[in-house]
């Protein structure tokens, strides 16, 4: 006997007999419903417990429409959050990768043997887990804030809303803010420097330093590429804020921008 | 004295679908019943269909058509914030649109608009996973996808695996970038056309310029 979970409730195929159990709560099995491929008619069995066509999607369209309210708002309060802590569970695992590869080396050199080898395992694992993360990351964060996204790749993303603490913290910094979001403890140390009449550098570039466009190009032009990304990341929280939609040309620019510099 | 403006339909393109001239501007609009969504005009009980905003609008301005009918079933993959199924919604009349979104801020303007429609139903669920909706989505005559990803390809023929009844039509926009960002457009084009054959007939493809760089849409049947 196979069980289909379906929006309306179950449906048991026995043979070739196809018998249906209807839900006492549609929203419940909306919810819970998942197949495979149904090998028979959603729409012809559904004419076994409702009485005509038009009940049928008077009913589906209410019940979806409900479900969708529900996790709307469900995903809209928690995606900020589950976003920063999957970055967090990256940097840990990155952390005992690091941990775990020293001890190997630390071992090796005394001796190779089962426990060394356990130990490769475990970092094999972990790197597994990692590229599972980061898959996730950057999923998580083209859904939630698809400009800033398109721009930067995932982690960076999710290090920026890490950063800002949520994406409406994000949406209302100024690119100058944004540009040097991840480097406030160097800022600070030069602020406090030059209080003390003392000479320092302000550092130039925070988190969006990482991205590529800005570490392949000569030192002299980043600071430039930087500004100009962090103009386009405003602009792009801001939107992910308001509408989540895409809006193809900021991407476009900053390409346009990093070829001009490098010439 | 003010002349009165004059609204005249120029070409009947699909059900509640016009090329419409109203004083000096000529533009592509669906007969609605509905208030507008995005941001375009009406002119009486035609919503002007932004082909700058809608990648279906471009294709028919770039000159190609498809076979609609007012009663069509359609799954519609990447609904967004509903720019382009508003319109759908017009012109499938009596029809039912599943439209699946998985990006919660432009699904909550989109499931507004659901509200206002008779014939939405709005699904906030990943199109690459099927599964999750194969209870809930009944078989289509149409598939449209306009989700921007890398793996769209397969996205496409896992849905029509579930849900494309035989003989049944889809339409896939397709842009070069999200595909492959350092590739010739065109190369990424014919990789993705071929590609295409392996599961369907390729009815027509063609470019969405100058409305949408560097996107083609590729009109297929199963
Ligand atoms: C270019 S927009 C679609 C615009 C819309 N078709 C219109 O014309 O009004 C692409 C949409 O696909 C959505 N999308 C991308 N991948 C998706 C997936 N796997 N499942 C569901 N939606 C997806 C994005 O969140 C985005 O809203």
């Amino acid at each position: 006997m196979i069980e289909y979970k379906v929006w309306f409730g179950k449906i048991y195929k026995r043979n070739s007999e196809l018998e249906v159990i209807k839900s006492d709560d549609f929203v419940e099995s909306f919810i819970e419903s998942r197949c495979e491929k149904l090998p028979f008619s959603l729409k012809e069995i559904s004419l076994k417990i409702f009485p005509s066509e038009e009940e049928y999607y008077s009913e589906l369209r209410r019940t979806a429409i409900r479900v969708a309210e529900i996790e709307v708002e469900k995903e809209l309060k928690s995606s900020d959050r589950y976003i920063i802590s999957l970055l967090k569970a990256l940097d840990e695992i990155d952390l005992g990768i690091n941990l775990f590869s020293e001890k190997i080396r630390d071992l090796e050199e005394i001796r190779t043997d089962k426990t060394t080898e356990e130990f490769r395992r475990i970092v094999g694992e972990l790197k597994e887990l990692r590229k599972d993360i980061e898959r996730r990351i950057s999923s998580e964060a083209s859904k939630l804030m698809p400009n800033v996204t398109e721009l930067v790749g995932g982690v960076i993303a999710a290090r920026l809303l890490e950063r800002a603490g949520s994406l409406k913290r994000l949406a209302s910094m100024a690119g100058s803010t944004i540009q040097i979001l991840g480097a406030e403890k160097s800022l600070f140390k030069a602020m406090s420097r030059i209080k003390k009449g003392k000479k320092a550098k302000t550092p130039k570039h925070g988190i969006i330093f990482q991205h590529p466009y800005i570490r392949t190009l000569p030192k002299k032009l980043r600071g430039k590429m930087a500004r100009f990304l962090a103009s386009k990341l405003a602009i792009g929280a801001r939107v992910d804020y308001y509408s989540g939609e895409l809006k193809e040309d900021l991407a476009e620019a900053v390409r346009k921008k990093y070829e001009e510099l490098r010439g | 004295m003010v002349k009165k403006a004059e609204l005249e339909i120029l070409e009947e393109i699909a059900p509640n679908t016009f090329m419409i001239r109203y004083d000096d501007k000529k533009f592509l609009a669906t007969k609605s019943r509905s208030k507008p969504h995005y941001g375009e005009k009406k002119y009486a009980e035609f919503r002007e269909w932004i082909p700058y905003r809608s990648k279906l609008a471009a294709m028919i301005l770039n000159g190609y058509r498809i076979k609609l009918k007012p009663d069509m079933k359609m799954l519609y993959l990447g609904a967004a914030s509903g720019t382009t199924v508003s319109h759908l919604s017009d012109i499938l009349e009596e029809g039912v649109i599943y439209a699946v979104e998985y990006s919660a801020r432009p699904f909550k303007k989109f499931l507004e608009l659901s509200m206002e429609r008779r014939n939405i139903i709005p699904l906030l669920k990943d199109a690459s996973k099927p599964e999750e909706y194969a209870g809930i989505v009944e078989k289509v005559d149409f598939i449209y996808q306009d989700i921007a990803q890398k793996n769209q390809r397969e996205i496409f023929v896992k849905n029509a695996e579930f849900f494309l009844k035989e003989n049944g039509e889809g339409l896939i926009m397709v842009k070069a970038r999200s595909i492959d960002s350092v590739a010739e457009p065109s190369e990424v084009f014919s990789r993705f056309l071929s590609e295409m054959e392996e599961n369907f007939t390729i009815l027509k493809h063609g470019k969405l310029d100058p409305f949408h760089k560097d996107h083609i849409f590729v009109h297929v049947r199963l």
